[in-house]
C-alpha cells in the first residue's frame, strides 16, 4: 500500500476546569506517499490540533480519547514521547504559522538547522553537516547561503523565516511534512512564493503534506485532495476536483459561496449565517445545522454518519441519505444562488452608488512621515502621499504589512502628527509604539473639510468638530476594546467624553440602540469584551464609532483578524451602514477582493509610496503600476473561481 | 569600548561626589568617631582646633577637591575610627566578606539555575509545587530569625557548629576551622537571596517553554532535554545575568545582618558604623568598592548579553520584529 | 431464539425508519439551545480561605489585645523572668519578665501598622512617579528610569538603616517613613510600564481619537488596567515593610525596646540564646511568619490571574 498515514476515528479532548472540550471528533482520513492533502476550516474547528495529535505535539491536558494512528502500517497511537522523538523529522515535521515566532531569536539559522540535520545522524562530520546545511537553505529558495547561515532570525524578513523553517523542518527528510497556516501572517506576494515553494519540494523530494489553511483560495490552488473541517470533524473528503466542482456537504457550499469571488458584481457578500459553535457545547445532533438553511429535522436530533459519494468523496450530511428530499446537488446549489442574486447585476465597484458628492472631505497633500530610531537609522513609513476622499465615497488603502498604510491613517486621525512639530508639538507621539527610542517628523499638510488638522491652531480651535465627525476602527478588537469596561459602556463613551446628552433618552438606551443596529443582541450589554467573540467585538467597536454619527470613518484592517465567514458579515455591515449613514469611509486592508468588492476608489501603496489611485474598476481591470499588477496577479493565482 | 570606559569614568567621578556631598551634609558629628565620647566634652576652641587637624572646617567644594586629588594619588585618608589608612582597615575585612558574599553569590546563581530548571521542566508536578512551597515559607522568614534558630539548633542545643566569629580566636589559618564558621552564615545568605532568583529562572522558563520555536524544535526530532538546555535556557540568560548583575549588591549588602548575628568581621558592618558615626574616608572608600563592583558587573553582564543576542545593542531591532523587517530593509 | 431477535431487529429498524420519515425533511435554520455549560465553581473555590481566616483572626486579635490579654505586656515581672510557658504565662515570660502572649497581641498592632503606613507611602510615591514617568517624553522618562534603577541596585535593608541612622532615635512615623521612602522603586516600574503599555494599546488610543483628556485616560482607561498588576507587589510590599521593621529593631536601630513590636521582641532574642530559651526566638517569630505567609498567600490571589497558554515541551 502506498498509504502512509492512516488515521481511523481519532477523537482528542482537552480537559479544561470547564469541563473536557473535545477538539477532533472521530476524523478519519488517509495520505499517499507524495500527497498533498489541504484541510480547510475556520479556527476553532480542530485542524491545527488534528496535525499536534498526530504528531503528538500536544500539550498534556490534551488526550487522545480513541481511535488509531498508522503510519507505514505501524500502530503509533500509543507511542511515548522517546519513540515520537526518533519519528518527529524523520518522519513527519512541521512548519507553523508565524515564522516571527517559531525560531530561536538568539541562535544562528544555519545553526537551527544543523541541529535538525545532527538529531538525525549524530556521527555526521562538521563539514559534511555545513555542506548539508547549505544545501538545505538551497532548497528553500535562500540566496547566498554560506553567509545567511550565519545571520540571526532577526536580520530575516518574514518570507526569509518562514523558507529558513522549512529548511529546518526539510533537515531529516521527512516523508509527511504539516504545514500549520503557513502563509497566513505572511503578505500576498510572499503567499504565492511559499505556496510554490512547497509545490516544487513536493516535486524534487517526493514529500506529502497536510496543508491547513482556512482560505479555500489556497487549497484550490496547491491540493490533490481537500478535507473540510467543522466543529472537530471532518464533514467532507475528496479529491481537489470533486470538492469544487460536487460539493457535497452544505457547510463547503457555504464556505465557497463566502469567497468574494463569488459575490463579485453583487450587492452583498455571501455570509453563513451565525457563527461556529464554541467546542466547550456543542448541540445536539449536527453542530452546523443552526446555520444551515437545508438542515433537515433530523439534523437537530442526530449527528449524521459519513456517506459515500464516490470512492474517494465522503460527506457527513444527512442531505446524502437515501430518504432525504432530492436537492439540487453542490454545482446546482451553487448556481441557484447564482440566479437569486442575479436579478440585480451590479458592475464591481459602486456604481449602485448615488451618495457620492463632489465635495471633497478630507484632502491629504504630501503627506511624509518618518520614524527615526536614536541617530543613525531613519524609516520612512509614509513618503509623499496625496490622495483625496469625497463626501459619502469608500476609498481603499492596500498594501503589503509595513507600507505605511496604518501610519497614513493615523495621521489622518491626528495620533501622529506630522509637519514639522511632531517631536516638539505633540508630546512625543511617536514613541506611542510601545514607549521605544523612536523619534518621529513628518511634512505635509492634511485637510479636512478645508481645515489644515496638521497645524495645531487649527486643530485646537476645531478639536470638538473634528473628535466628533472623525471616527476610528482599529484592526484588533482585542485590544482597541478597554478589557474593564462593561460594552455597554464602551459603546456610549464618546456621548459621555463630550457631554453630550444621548439622542435616545439615556446613555444606555443610546448604547442599546446602536448594538442592535449593528446586529448585536441587548444582552451583551452587560458583558465584558473578554466574553465577545472576535467578530462581535469588532461589531462593538464599530457601534462605538457610529455612536457619534461620524462623516468619516477610518478603519486600519478591520477585518484583518477575523475569520473568512465573519469577515464577509462585517464587510456587508459596513455597506450596509455606509448605504444608512452616507459617511464617507477610508477603509484599511490587504485583501484586495474585500477591497474590490467594497470600494469606490482604491490607492495602493507600496513601501511608504501612494504608487497608484484610480476607480476600483480601472484599477483591477488595468492596473498601471508593476507593483498593483503584481499584486493583482497573485490574487488570480490564488483565485479559484467555483462553477 | 571607548564608550564604555568613559561612561564608567563619569559614573564613579558622580557617585563619589554624591557619596561626598550627602555624607556631609547629613546631621551627625564626624568628631565622635575620632574622640570618642571626649568629642561632646570639647569647648568651642578645642573643637576647632580639631576639626582643622582633620580638615573639616573649609567648604564642601573645597573638602572635596582635596579628597580627589589625594586619592588621585592612592590616598584615602585615614579612617577616623580605626586612626589608621581607611584601605588599610578595608584590607583586613575584606577578605572575609568575599568570601561569605563571593561564594554566595556563587551558590546562589548555580542553585536558581538548577532549581528553576527543575521547577520548569516539572511544571505543576509534586517537585515543582514542593519546591514552590518550600522557597515561598522560606522567603518570608527573616534573616536574622532564620539565624537565630540556626544557631538555637546547631550551636546552643546539639553544639555541632560555632555560633560566632571567622575563626577559632587563636587557631587562625585552618581550613576545616573556617569552613565550620562559614556554614551557618552561608545558610541564611543563600536561603535568603535563592529564591527570589529560582522564581524568575522558573517563570521566565515557562514563558520562554511556551514560545513557538519550542514547537518547531520538538518537530524537528530534538531531544526535550536539550530544547530546554540549548534553547530556553540560552534564551533567557541574558535577562538573568543582568538581573544577577544588580544582585551582587544586594547579596553582598544582605550580608550585613548576617556579620552581625554571627559577630562576623565583614564589611557590613563595617560600613555602618562609617555611615552612623560620620567616617568620612572609610565611608567614601567602601561606597566607591561597591559603586566600582555593581557597575563593572552591570557592564560584563551587558558585554555578554550581547554576544548571546544579536538583537541587543544594535538600535533597529525593534523595529523589525515590528514590521517584519522589511521597514529595516527600506534604507 | 437466534431467528427470533433477527426479526425483532429488522422490526426496530423498519419502525425506527418509519418514525422517522418526518425528520428527513428541510427544517431550514432554526434556533438550537446551546446548553449553558453550568458554573460548577463554588464561591469559595480558590481563593485563600486559611490564610484569609488566619490573618483575620491575626488582625482582629491585634486590634481588640485589651479583651485577649491576659497580663499587662508592659509590667515587669522581676519575679518571674524567663520563665518557659506554663499555665500562668501561657508563652513565657521574656528576659525583663513581660508576659510573651500579651506582648505579640500588643505588638502586633504596631508591626501591622507600620507594614500598612509605610507601604501606603510607598505605594503613593510609585504610583505618582510611575504615571509621571509613563506618560513623561521619551527624555524625561529615561532618565527617571535610570535614577530608578540606581536606587534599586542600592541594598533596600542597607538604605533603610543608613537612614535611620541619620536620623537618629525612632519612633512608629519615622520607622514608616524610612521603610515607605526605600520600597517604592519597584512598583514605580511596574506602574510606569503598565502605563508606557496601556497609553499605546489601541482603547486607549482610540479614547484619544474621541477627544479624551489626559485625566480621563488615567481615571478610566490606564488605573483601573494598572491597578491589578500592582496588587500583588503591593502586597509584598506590606510583607517587607514588617520584615524590615522587625530587623531594624532587632538590630537596635528600630523601636527602641520599650516600645513593643514583634520586632523589638526579637531584639532581646540574642540574649536568650546562651540560656536556651527557645520561646522567646520561636513564637513571635512564628507569628511573625505566619502572618508573612498568609500576605503572601493574599497577594499571589490578588496577582492578575494570566490565561497561561499549554505549554509546549
Amino acid at each position: 500500500m502506498n498509504e502512509i498515514l492512516e488515521v481511523n476515528n481519532l477523537s482528542v479532548s482537552f480537559h479544561t476546569l470547564n469541563g473536557d472540550i473535545q477538539a477532533v471528533r472521530d476524523v478519519s482520513f488517509s495520505l499517499r506517499a507524495g500527497e498533498i492533502l489541504v484541510i480547510v476550516g475556520e479556527s476553532g474547528c480542530g485542524k491545527s490540533v488534528l496535525c499536534k495529535a498526530i504528531m503528538k505535539l500536544l500539550p498534556s491536558a490534551a488526550k487522545i480519547r480513541s481511535g488509531s494512528i498508522r503510519v507505514k502500517g505501524a500502530d503509533i497511537t500509543g507511542y511515548r514521547e522517546r519513540d515520537m522523538q526518533r519519528l518527529r523529522g524523520k518522519l513527519f515535521s512541521m512548519i507553523l504559522q508565524d515564522p516571527m515566532t517559531a525560531l530561536n531569536p538568539v541562535m544562528p539559522v544555519g545553526t537551527q538547522i544543523a541541529e535538525a540535520v545532527k538529531v538525525h545522524q549524530p556521527k555526521i562530520t562538521k563539514k559534511e553537516l555545513k555542506k548539508r546545511v547549505i544545501e538545505l537553505l538551497t532548497l528553500v529558495g535562500i540566496e547566498r547561503p554560506e553567509e545567511r547561515m550565519n545571520m540571526y532570525p532577526c536580520h530575516f524578513s518574514g518570507g526569509m523565516r518562514q523558507r529558513s523553517v522549512m529548511a529546518a523542518a526539510l533537515a531529516g527528510n521527512p516523508e509527511i511534512l504539516f504545514a500549520d497556516e503557513p502563509t497566513t501572517a505572511l503578505d500576498v506576494t510572499i503567499q504565492a512564493q511559499i505556496l510554490n515553494l512547497l509545490r516544487d519540494i513536493r516535486h524534487k523530494l517526493g514529500t506529502a503534506a497536510v496543508f491547513v489553511t482556512h482560505d479555500l483560495g489556497i487549497a484550490a490552488r496547491i491540493a490533490d485532495r481537500v478535507a473540510v473541517m467543522y466543529a472537530g470533524k471532518i464533514v467532507e473528503i475528496g479529491t481537489a476536483e470533486e470538492i469544487f466542482t460536487d460539493p457535497r456537504h452544505p457547510y463547503t457550499w457555504g464556505l465557497m459561496k463566502s469567497l468574494p469571488a463569488f459575490s463579485k458584481g453583487r450587492d452583498e457578500l455571501y455570509t453563513i449565517p451565525g457563527m461556529p459553535p464554541t467546542p466547550h457545547h456543542l448541540p445536539k445532533g449536527d453542530a452546523f445545522a443552526c446555520r444551515n438553511e437545508y438542515a433537515l429535522a433530523i439534523d437537530y436530533e442526530e449527528e449524521p454518519p459519513v456517506f459515500r459519494v464516490t470512492d474517494t468523496h465522503y460527506a457527513a450530511t444527512w442531505l446524502l441519505d437515501e430518504r432525504a428530499p432530492k436537492i439540487p446537488s453542490g454545482a446546482a446549489v451553487l448556481k441557484a444562488a447564482d440566479l437569486r442574486n442575479g436579478g440585480k447585476q451590479y458592475p464591481a465597484g459602486g456604481v449602485m452608488k448615488t451618495g457620492i458628492k463632489e465635495e471633497i472631505l478630507l484632502d491629504v497633500r504630501h503627506l511624509s512621515y518618518t520614524f527615526s530610531i536614536r541617530d543613525k537609522l531613519s524609516v520612512k513609513a509614509a513618503e509623499d502621499v496625496s490622495f483625496q476622499i469625497r463626501r459619502g465615497e469608500i476609498f481603499g488603502l492596500i498594501g503589503e504589512s509595513g507600507s505605511g498604510k496604518s501610519t497614513v491613517a493615523r495621521c489622518i486621525m491626528n495620533i501622529y502628527r506630522p509637519p514639522g512639530q511632531g517631536a516638539a508639538g505633540g508630546r512625543g507621539e511617536a514613541d506611542i509604539r510601545r514607549g521605544s527610542d523612536m523619534e518621529a517628523s513628518g511634512a505635509g499638510r492634511i485637510l479636512y473639510k478645508g481645515i489644515d488638522i496638521c497645524e495645531p491652531g487649527q486643530f485646537r480651535r476645531n478639536k470638538r468638530m473634528l473628535e466628533t465627525t472623525r471616527q476610528m476602527i482599529f484592526q484588533d478588537s482585542n485590544s482597541s476594546l478597554n478589557p474593564r469596561m462593561k460594552v455597554g459602556d464602551i459603546i456610549a463613551e464618546p456621548l459621555k467624553i463630550h457631554r453630550i446628552n444621548p439622542p435616545r433618552g439615556s446613555l444606555r438606551a443610546e448604547a442599546e440602540f446602536q448594538m442592535r443596529y449593528v446586529g448585536l443582541d441587548a444582552g451583551y450589554l452587560d458583558k465584558y469584551p473578554a466574553e465577545l467573540s472576535g467578530g462581535q467585538r469588532q461589531r462593538v467597536a464599530i457601534a462605538r464609532a457610529l455612536t457619534m454619527e461620524p462623516e468619516l470613518l477610518v478603519a486600519d484592517e478591520p477585518i484583518a483578524s477575523l475569520d473568512v465567514s465573519i469577515q464577509a458579515q462585517i464587510v456587508n455591515l459596513f455597506r450596509h451602514l455606509q448605504k444608512e449613514h452616507g459617511f464617507s469611509f477610508l477603509f484599511i486592508a490587504h485583501d484586495l477582493a474585500m477591497v474590490e468588492f467594497l470600494c469606490d476608489r482604491v490607492g495602493v501603496m507600496y513601501q511608504g509610496k501612494l504608487v497608484e489611485t484610480a476607480p476600483v474598476k480601472e484599477l483591477f481591470s488595468n492596473p498601471k503600476h508593476d507593483y498593483t499588477k503584481k499584486l493583482l496577479s497573485c490574487l488570480n493565482d490564488i483565485r479559484y473561481a467555483p462553477i | 569600548m571607548g564608550r564604555r570606559i568613559l561612561y564608567f569614568i563619569l559614573s564613579i567621578f558622580f557617585l563619589s561626589a554624591v557619596t561626598f556631598y550627602m555624607a556631609r551634609l547629613a546631621p551627625g558629628d564626624p568628631l565622635v568617631s575620632y574622640y570618642g565620647d571626649r568629642a561632646k566634652k570639647m569647648g568651642p576652641k578645642e573643637r576647632k582646633w580639631a576639626e582643622e587637624k582633620l580638615g573639616l572646617d573649609d567648604p564642601i567644594t573645597v573638602q572635596y577637591i582635596r579628597w580627589l586629588e589625594r586619592a588621585f594619588q592612592g590616598d584615602f585618608g585615614i579612617s577616623y575610627k580605626y586612626k589608621t589608612d581607611a584601605v588599610e582597615v578595608i584590607k583586613g575585612r575584606a577578605g572575609n566578606t568575599l568570601i561569605l558574599g563571593g561564594i554566595g553569590f556563587v551558590l546562589i546563581f548555580v542553585l536558581s539555575l538548577l532549581l528553576g530548571v527543575l521547577c520548569a521542566w516539572y511544571e505543576d508536578r509534586l517537585p515543582d509545587r514542593v519546591i514552590c512551597k518550600i522557597g515561598t515559607v522560606t522567603s518570608c522568614i527573616p534573616e536574622f530569625w532564620l539565624s537565630l534558630v540556626l544557631i538555637l539548633i546547631f550551636s546552643v542545643n546539639l553544639r555541632l557548629l560555632p555560633s560566632s566569629g571567622a575563626y577559632t580566636v587563636g587557631g587562625e589559618g585552618g581550613i576545616g576551622d573556617r569552613i565550620r564558621h562559614l556554614i551557618l552564615p552561608m545558610v541564611v545568605v543563600v536561603a535568603g537571596h535563592l529564591w527570589y532568583y529560582a522564581y524568575m529562572v522558573r517563570n521566565r522558563l515557562l514563558e520562554e517553554v511556551r514560545a513557538d520555536y519550542v514547537l518547531l524544535a520538538r518537530a524537528k526530532g530534538l531531544h526535550k532535554r536539550s530544547i530546554m538546555f540549548r534553547h530556553c535556557l540560552w534564551n533567557i540568560m541574558p535577562s538573568y545575568l543582568s538581573i544577577m548583575a544588580v544582585s551582587v549588591s544586594h547579596i553582598l549588602g544582605g550580608t550585613y545582618i548576617v556579620e552581625t548575628v554571627f559577630s562576623y568581621p565583614g564589611l557590613g558592618t563595617l560600613a555602618y558604623e562609617s555611615a552612623r558615626y560620620q567616617d568620612y574616608n572609610l565611608l567614601m572608600v567602601l561606597c566607591l568598592m561597591s559603586g566600582i563592583l555593581v557597575i563593572l558587573c552591570n557592564m560584563a553582564a551587558q558585554v555578554i548579553n550581547e554576544m548571546i543576542d544579536p538583537r541587543m545593542g544594535t538600535a533597529p531591532a525593534t523595529l523589525k520584529s515590528r514590521k517584519g523587517g522589511r521597514l529595516a530593509n527600506k534604507r | 431464539m437466534n431467528e427470533k431477535t433477527n426479526t425483532l431487529a429488522v422490526l426496530t429498524e423498519r419502525e425506527v425508519a418509519e418514525e422517522m420519515a418526518g425528520e428527513f425533511e428541510i427544517a431550514g435554520i432554526r434556533d438550537t439551545a446551546c446548553a449553558k455549560p453550568v458554573q460548577k465553581k463554588k464561591r469559595y473555590e480558590g481563593k485563600p480561605i486559611v490564610s484569609m481566616l488566619l490573618l483575620g483572626l491575626i488582625i482582629a486579635g491585634c486590634l481588640n489585645c485589651s479583651l485577649i490579654m491576659t497580663k499587662d505586656p508592659l509590667y515587669l515581672d522581676l519575679q518571674n523572668y524567663n520563665v518557659p510557658p506554663n499555665r500562668e504565662f501561657l508563652f513565657g515570660t521574656d528576659t525583663m519578665g513581660r508576659d510573651i502572649f500579651s506582648m505579640i497581641w500588643y505588638g502586633g498592632r504596631i508591626s501591622l501598622f507600620i507594614g500598612i503606613v509605610s507601604t501606603v507611602i510607598s505605594t503613593v510615591i510609585a504610583v505618582i512617579f510611575g504615571a509621571f514617568s509613563g506618560s513623561a517624553p521619551v527624555w524625561a522618562d529615561r532618565f527617571l528610569m535610570r535614577l530608578t534603577e540606581l536606587l534599586l541596585s542600592v541594598p533596600g535593608l542597607l538604605a533603610v538603616i543608613f537612614m535611620q541612622a541619620v536620623l537618629g532615635e525612632a519612633n512608629v512615623f519615622s520607622i514608616s517613613l524610612v521603610i515607605g521612602l526605600t520600597g517604592w522603586m519597584s512598583i514605580a516600574k511596574v506602574v510606569r510600564t503598565e502605563v508606557r503599555k496601556l497609553r499605546s494599546s489601541e482603547y486607549v488610543i482610540a479614547a484619544r481619537c474621541m477627544g479624551g483628556n489626559f485625566f480621563y485616560i488615567l481615571r478610566r482607561h490606564l488605573a483601573p488596567n494598572f491597578v491589578s498588576s500592582i496588587m500583588f507587589m503591593v502586597a509584598m510590599n506590606v510583607r517587607s515593610a514588617i520584615v524590615a521593621e522587625s530587623t531594624l529593631s532587632f538590630m537596635g536601630i528600630g523601636l527602641p525596646v520599650e516600645l513593643i513590636s514583634w520586632g523589638s521582641m526579637l531584639s532581646l532574642a540574642e540574649n536568650a540564646l546562651p540560656t536556651n530559651s527557645w520561646w522567646m526566638i520561636l513564637i513571635p517569630g512564628a507569628f511573625l511568619i505566619v502572618t508573612l505567609l498568609c500576605i503572601t498567600d493574599l497577594g499571589n490571589y490578588l496577582r492578575k490571574n494570566v490565561n497561561r497558554r499549554e505549554s509546549n515541551l
